[in-house]
């Protein structure tokens, strides 16, 4: 038992290295901007590394640092558009009206939904996360989830027009 | 999976990644690391404020027993069993509460029984209204400090038990309680009951009236072996004011493994530091 815990830390250590590019990927979903995403993550690191005695089982690791990685994302993400003219932080985001027959591509289409359903989507589709080990790391229910990923994925074959069905 | 997410993914994947990463991330490895030890020092001094609050004393109230729906699961021949009475969670916005309770059911012995169960079932009441008016404190601090309601991290709290010990002559078993937050923090209880003499079983009787003497002779040669044995494992000496291990209490926390030997459990933070865990000492007779 007591040994554990180093061996945990130092596992958690090896993840982060190994881990930095999506780590570095998520938050700039989020920031949208370079120098801000560098600070979420080693802001995030330093967190994770800190407290790395509440993570107790390593195989919770991944939704345990990427519960850090977002709420760290997300609370930057609110300073930021206190901080930041609008323009620049939304410019990219804010969705210009849809033209109906226009297909869009399913990546760009991605930046159209709301924050929680991209979330749910990337953790998904591009970190190969569970929808139990999403929930976990969204601290919302599963159930949430499922309704969050389905509502994402309506609204992203509308917005393509391909038949996206959960893999 | 679908071509479309192979494309989205690869255009995910392909977004540039800073030169600056990788030393970014080194550097706030190393920055962790620091903190780290610097929370270690800090739970040091307050070890043996904590430790002096989890040991708080059993108190035994008369209550009705336990209602609710019974299913049982080890059985213990025809003596005595201990079953889960009440199994639930709950998941709400300040918690994440999961809880198995236990109860014990002694054939010949309903006054010991009603008492264990009594007791056990006070004291996690009494653990569960803390926790969650200490979840209700830290959201409202959380949200009067400028957080979002939806961005707080839900109190993690388990209660469970272990039987650790199960044979015609003894049954032992163990509660315990984890409560995460920033750390983690388990409280344990333990039971131990001489089944054909129908009580609570102590360390005097399994190990004689030395038993003072002979446990702590074993726990200090066992912690002269762990240190030894690995510069890693460290406990409290008295340095920095924080007095470590200098005798086992007249009602020191202990369960019976498998082979009935006793085993002296001490909470994290109460003989070593937090990083050691919860530390446990086989005092063979």
């Amino acid at each position: 038992m007591e040994q554990t815990e180093g061996i945990i830390h130092r596992q958690l250590v090896d993840y982060i290295v190994a881990g930095q590019g999506d780590f570095y990927r998520l938050a700039y979903s989020y920031v949208q901007n370079r120098d801000a995403a560098l600070d979420v993550v080693q802001e995030s690191i330093v967190k994770a590394l800190s407290k790395s005695d509440s993570l107790r089982r390593p195989e919770y690791m991944k939704s345990w640092f990427y519960r850090i990685l977002l709420n760290e994302s997300m609370n930057h993400f609110r300073r930021g558009r206190r901080l930041v003219p609008l323009e620049d932080t939304l410019a990219d985001r804010a969705a210009p009206e849809t033209d109906p027959g226009l297909r869009l591509d399913l990546y760009d289409a991605l930046e159209r939904l709301d924050l929680k359903e991209q979330t749910v989507i990337r953790l998904r589709f591009f970190e190969d996360m569970k929808l139990e080990e999403i929930a976990l790391a969204t601290h919302t229910n599963l159930n949430t989830v499922k309704s969050r990923l389905y509502k994402g994925l309506r609204k992203l074959r509308e917005l393509t027009g391909e038949e996206l069905n959960d893999a | 999976m679908h071509e479309a997410w192979e494309r989205a993914r690869a255009r995910y994947q392909a977004a540039a990644l800073p030169e600056e990463l990788a030393f970014a991330v080194a550097g706030a490895v190393r920055r962790g690391e620091r903190q780290r030890k610097g929370r270690r020092a800090l739970r040091r001094a307050a070890a043996t404020a904590l430790a002096g609050c989890a040991c708080f004393a059993l108190l035994l109230n008369v209550s009705p027993t336990f209602a609710g729906a019974v299913y049982q699961v080890p059985v213990l021949g025809q003596l005595a069993r201990v079953i889960t009475v009440k199994e639930y969670s709950i998941n709400d916005r300040d918690h994440l509460i999961d809880v198995r309770l236990p109860a014990l059911e002694l054939a010949a012995n309903t006054d010991l029984e009603q008492r264990v169960n009594t007791e056990i079932r006070t004291r996690i009441d009494q653990v569960l209204q803390e926790a969650e008016d200490r979840a209700r404190e830290t959201r409202e601090a959380y949200v009067a400090t400028g957080g979002a309601q939806s961005d707080f991290i839900p109190i993690i709290i388990t209660v469970d038990y272990e039987i650790k010990c199960q044979n015609g002559q003894y049954l032992s078993f163990v509660l315990t309680k984890t409560e995460t937050l920033a750390s983690a923090y388990t409280e344990v209880y333990t039971y131990n009951i001489d089944l054909p003499a129908g009580r609570e079983v102590s360390l005097r009787d399994l190990l004689g009236p030395n038993y003072k003497q002979l446990a702590n002779q074993a726990i200090r040669a066992e912690i002269a072996r762990r240190e030894a044995e690995d510069p890693d494992n460290r406990y409290f000496h008295g340095e920095d004011g924080v007095e470590g291990f200098t005798s086992i209490a007249d009602d020191q926390r202990f369960y019976l493994n498998g082979d009935g030997v006793p085993v002296v459990v001490f909470e994290k933070y109460e003989i070593a530091p937090g990083y050691m865990g919860e530390q446990e000492f086989e005092i063979i007779p």
